[in-house]
């Protein structure tokens, strides 16, 4: 029974079951990190404002970001998924999140950057609603592992207005 | 002569019993492969818990191969995470990230744009004709885990079904030639 | 490969390994290198397949002591044993 084919099979299994062990204790490691990451945004100017042929408002406008995300990379990250989201609320919906922007940051030392950019993705609203209305902008990020488990978490930056007449 | 029928039969038992035991410990393997699925689907919620990425449009977060881990809980959708949807008239799910969220107020009702993060566009362009939006009940589950390359050997398997066969047969040989 | 052999085979994988593992996970967490990790761990597979997987002399160092034909007859067997061999004799004839 204990033949060379037998026994490369027991080290075989053995090895990836002690693999799959040491994946998720560096997943579990994540845990113990405890990013403190910072983020500000400032909205420059509202280029564009009008209300399109179908009736939905859209915005473009350019922002400046400025955040340190250092602190989110730990051994096991692979890549954090960052993006900024106008949330506001109407009458029609409760709650309604659009992504202006996104950026991928694979490396620890891009993390802590600053960027001026116009919205990437349209704002557009499901309706005419945007006239004089509060908003606010959300910087978020998701954590993708090498390995395991995913994080995402966010900073809610409050006090964005938007005009009262279209432009 | 009487001893040597014995013998026969002794030796016909023999097999008899081996063969039984070889289907019951098939029998156990399958059952007990199907348990887990089955005991995940109920953990998760999700009526396919372990997806396969078979597309690059989520690079570099997710590459072709890599495993997916879905869980679909009462929590609402929100922008950023990613999910697993599955647009009518097409077979295969797209796993993809949720870049707009519009909530009713009272009904909790949802309408979804997605968005591929290797992607230069939004997935209008994916969706049924005239869609505009997903809705709650297009989405399979939200991917909470993540683990790398253990994929490919379900696309190989699915693209090559030749090296299933050999598989599928020399596992069998295995379980049926193998005594103890 | 012998009864002692095998047991010495499966233990030292098992040490081999797991100590490979501890190692790789805390020089890898030290470094904050995944890829160290997983290179350091492979090659103490790699180094565990070429120790216990070959049939190497080390492992055949006990082997099992049969006890001589000649030997063995001057001791009878047990009753039942004993009696298919007569048995056997028989049919044969």
């Amino acid at each position: 029974m204990h033949s060379f084919g037998y026994r490369a099979n027991a080290l075989f299994t053995f090895a990836v079951t002690i693999l799959a062990f040491m994946c998720a204790i560096a997943s579990f490691s994540d845990t113990l990190n405890s990013p403190t990451p910072t983020a500000h945004v400032q909205v420059l100017s509202i280029n564009r404002f009008q209300k399109r042929p179908d009736g939905d408002d859209e915005v473009s406008m350019t922002f400046n970001i400025s955040a340190n995300l250092r602190s989110l990379f730990t051994w096991n990250t692979k890549q954090v998924f960052v993006f900024l989201a106008a949330e506001y609320e109407t009458s029609k919906n409760s709650l309604n999140q659009v992504s202006l922007w996104d950026y991928i940051i694979l490396e620890k030392e891009d993390a802590y950057f600053r960027i001026r950019s116009t919205n990437k993705y349209r704002f557009i609203d499901q309706g005419s609603n945007l006239r004089g209305k509060d908003f606010n902008l959300t910087l978020h990020w998701h954590v993708m592992p090498k390995t395991g488990k995913m994080f995402a978490d966010k900073i809610v930056m409050t006090g964005y207005r938007l005009p009262e007449v279209y432009r | 002569m009487g001893w040597i029928g014995e013998q026969v039969d002794s030796i016909k038992s023999i097999q008899f019993r081996q063969l039984l035991t070889q289907a019951i410990t098939l029998g156990m393997i399958v059952t007990s492969a199907l348990i887990i699925w089955k005991g995940l689907m109920c953990v998760t919620g999700s009526e396919s818990p372990v997806v396969v990425v078979l597309s690059g449009s989520m690079e570099p977060g997710f590459k072709r191969g890599d495993i997916l881990f879905l869980h679909m809980s009462k929590d609402p959708i929100r922008t950023g995470e990613i999910v697993v949807f599955n647009i009518d008239g097409r077979e295969i799910p797209i796993v993809h990230r949720v870049i707009k969220v519009h909530e009713r107020p009272d009904t909790g009702e949802v309408d979804i744009l997605t968005k591929g993060d290797n992607n230069p566009g939004d997935d209008r362009l994916l969706y049924a004709r005239g869609q505009q939006w997903l809705q709650r009940q297009h989405i399979m589950g939200r991917a909470v885990g993540f683990l790398p390359y253990v994929g490919w050997v379900t696309i190989i398997m699915t693209e090559k079904p030749i090296v299933k066969y050999i598989l599928i047969g020399a596992l069998g040989l295995l379980v049926i030639t193998s005594k103890e | 490969m012998d009864w002692q052999g095998q047991k010495l085979a499966e233990q030292l994988m098992q040490i081999i390994l797991v100590a490979f593992a501890v190692v790789a996970f805390f020089t890898g967490y030290v470094l904050g290198s995944f890829q160290m990790m997983l290179l350091i761990y492979a090659g103490g597979v790699v180094l565990t397949t070429l120790i216990t997987v070959p049939n190497w002399p080390f492992f055949n160092r006990h082997p099992l002591k049969w006890l001589d034909p000649s030997v063995a007859e001057k001791h009878p067997k047990p009753q039942a044993a004993a009696a298919t061999t007569s048995k056997k004799k028989g049919s044969k004839k």
